[in-house]
């Protein structure tokens, strides 16, 4: 029996006067690898910064369910300590404040939320050094303010130590391959094979199949025009890479 | 009657040129009156006598008990320090330069006017019409310190000086102090204004500095009055060559605050760091003026001040860069970031430059904002709280100019504040 983690019903949404989530349903469960492909400007990021919760987005119609709970009721900080971890296509900077300093306090939002007892400073360096060992992250960059100056590979390692660290049920990964070069995609498709498991689920917003062809999905989904237009398996991402969207979207 | 014709009787009546130099000041501020806001460098800081209810200066008769805890000569630092008290306006003298290295001395204004050696110093860094307050000061010049580093001395630890208020009364803390670092010596101060109950009270403090050739000042700030309370405060600073004054001020909220601070970049190779942060979240208002003058070549300036306004409260920064038209190869940077948490809140900013030169290089800069929603959501995203994640971003703010300072013991004195 399947349990779903996200359900999506017929939501749409938009910001100001722009429609720009029309009618989307997607439902997401344990275990589940969801891809979703797009071309430019369809509004993946959107899709997936209405799901964190950010400001600025009114939802006109339906519904959003994670584990169970109505999605639309939580603050972004409830989702994300509820398990919804977002992996940002263009990771802010935050100056004046130390990547590890920052990283301390996700992880103890996320404890004090499961009632479990806050790390203190040891016990949160050991964690974070294993996690950052795994992911060819330096010391030094932990100590840096966190995202200033940092290179695109370093931002997209650093999204995905987040996500070690939170450890949560559903990771959207809005274009995390973006930017990275041969050896950074294979560290951070790694990062992401060891968190998945048959209790969490991944929806990864990409446009590359090189990154599908290390995780691989059990469904893509095309995107465009505010919903899904098409879902199939990994072949369609071949088949994507192939041709091209124009198939696909010729008839919306 | 009014705040000047308080019949206060002053010590040292009998010495000629201080009663002229009291005369002076008592005539400068009856002429300037009491700064209104079209008095252009009280513009935004309006500060009336009604406010003050009627503050005295408290003498002898009325000093701190024995049990009071300034007496006891405690420190709130991790670090060493050397310690002089202030309570309730009145100098505490009985501690004090004991245990000085050799090449310090530390004495109260009255024993450096009657040795005879303030009178060269005092009143001598600026003109009194320009400074309403510290002509009022210079009217009622009773206590205060003389602190004075010979030629090629260093403090070794830093002059901790404590102004203590714990009188219910109303009292005026008038304090004048004269530093003076002889050539190539140098000097670490930390200042403390304090209260321990919430008294409507008035300080009115004088630094004159005096640093000469190749002296070395960094000076702190720690202002922590009452939140009835009205501060004002000049340091008025003359550099000579290669001189230079390192200055950082953490105001807190009072009913009224203002931090002035007139640099004389006198002769080549002078040079001035004037930073400092300010926080307010109820309606008081908060001044950090500075008046920044290169008078002679390759001289440098730079000045960092940030603000956090919340509530009803105003801050104010007035910033004056003057290049003189010899004051050549110059340097004169300045740059004031607020954030402005609510809607009833007002941040007033001023920057002034007065290039008279050529080839200098000077900037100048100001920002006022709420925080910023994307490092906001970002930090939400993680799980962070919307409070925590605001405190964050507060601190961030704030901690950039602390970072400025360059000893490690009192920068990390001065985060843990914040």
């Amino acid at each position: 029996m399947l349990t779903p983690i996200l359900e999506v019903k017929n939501l749409s949404a938009r910001a100001g006067d722009k429609e720009i989530i029309k009618n989307f349903s997607l439902t997401i469960n344990e275990g589940e690898i969801h891809a979703l492909m797009g071309p430019n400007g369809a509004g993946k990021s959107t899709l997936a910064h209405v799901l964190a919760g950010k400001p600025n987005y009114e939802i006109t119609s339906g519904s959003i369910k994670f584990l169970g709970r109505d999605l639309q009721q939580m603050k972004p900080e409830e989702r994300a300590t509820a398990g919804l971890f977002l992996s940002m296509q263009y990771p802010v900077a935050i100056p004046g404040v130390s990547t590890a300093n920052f990283l301390k306090h996700a992880v103890n939002a996320k404890r004090k939320y499961n009632q479990q007892k806050e790390l203190d400073a040891a016990e949160f360096l050991k964690l974070l050094r294993t996690e950052s060992a795994a992911l060819n992250i330096p010391a030094e960059m932990l100590k840096r303010e966190i995202n200033v100056g940092f290179s695109g590979g370093e931002k997209k390692r650093l999204e995905i130590l987040q996500m070690r660290l939170l450890q949560p049920a559903l990771a959207i990964l809005d274009e995390a391959d973006s930017g990275l070069d041969i050896d950074a995609l294979r560290i951070v498709a790694e990062g992401i094979n060891r968190l998945h498991n048959e209790h969490n689920a991944l929806l990864i917003i990409t446009h590359h199949l090189d990154l599908l062809n290390q995780i691989t999905p059990d469904f893509v989904h095309i995107y465009y025009n505010g919903h899904i237009v098409r879902t199939g398996d990994k072949k369609l991402a071949e088949e994507l890479e192939e041709n091209g969207y124009k198939n696909f979207v010729e008839n919306e | 009657m009014s705040f000047t014709e308080q019949n206060i009787s002053l010590w040292g009546e009998d010495i000629p040129w201080l009663s002229g130099l009291r005369q002076k000041g008592r005539q400068a501020f009856t002429h300037c009156g009491w700064p209104t806001a079209k008095n252009e460098a009280w513009k935004y800081t309006a500060f009336s006598p009604e406010k003050l209810h009627n503050p005295q200066i408290i003498h002898e008769n009325r000093h701190c008990s024995a049990d009071c805890h300034c007496r006891h000569n405690h420190s709130p630092f991790p670090f060493k320090v050397y310690t002089v008290e202030f309570c309730n306006g009145q100098l505490h003298d009985e501690n004090f330069a004991d245990d000085l290295p050799q090449g310090i001395t530390i004495k109260s204004l009255a024993e450096a006017i009657y040795d005879g050696e303030a009178q060269k110093y005092l009143g001598k860094s600026f003109a009194m019409e320009n400074f309403p307050f510290a002509a009022l000061n210079t009217a009622y010049i009773e206590q205060g310190v003389m602190i004075l580093v010979e030629k090629n001395h260093q403090l070794d630890a830093p002059l901790y000086v404590h102004y203590h208020v714990h009188d219910e009364a109303d009292c005026f803390c008038n304090i004048r102090n004269l530093i003076i670092l002889e050539s190539n010596a140098s000097a670490t101060i930390i200042e403390h204004y304090e209260a321990d109950k919430n008294a409507a009270y008035f300080t009115n403090a004088v630094n004159e500095i005096f640093l000469n050739n190749s002296a070395n000042l960094q000076h702190y700030t720690w202002q922590n009055e009452a939140l009835e309370a009205h501060h004002v405060a000049l340091n008025s600073v003359q550099l000579r060559t290669d001189s230079s004054y390192n200055s950082f001020i953490l105001q807190n909220e009072c009913a009224t605050s203002r931090h002035e601070s007139f640099i004389n970049l006198q002769q080549r190779g002078a040079a001035a760091e004037v930073n400092g942060v300010y926080r307010l979240q109820n309606n008081g208002v908060s001044d950090i003026t500075t008046n920044i003058r290169h008078l002679a070549e390759s001289t440098y300036s730079n000045q960092l001040v940030k603000g956090v306004v919340n509530g009803q409260a105003k801050g104010v920064f007035q910033g004056q860069i003057h290049i003189a038209p010899d004051a050549i190869n110059t340097e004169g940077h300045q740059l004031h970031r607020a954030l402005l948490l609510s809607n009833s809140a007002e941040i007033d900013c001023k920057p002034e430059l007065e290039i008279f030169a050529d080839d200098v290089q000077c900037s100048h800069g100001a920002t006022c904002g709420d925080l910023d929603p994307e490092q906001m959501f970002y930090m939400q995203t993680r799980g962070i709280d919307e409070n925590t994640a605001r405190q964050l971003l507060i601190t961030a703010h704030l901690q950039e100019v602390i970072e400025k300072i360059p000893q490690q013991n009192i920068k990390d004195w001065f985060l843990q504040l914040i």
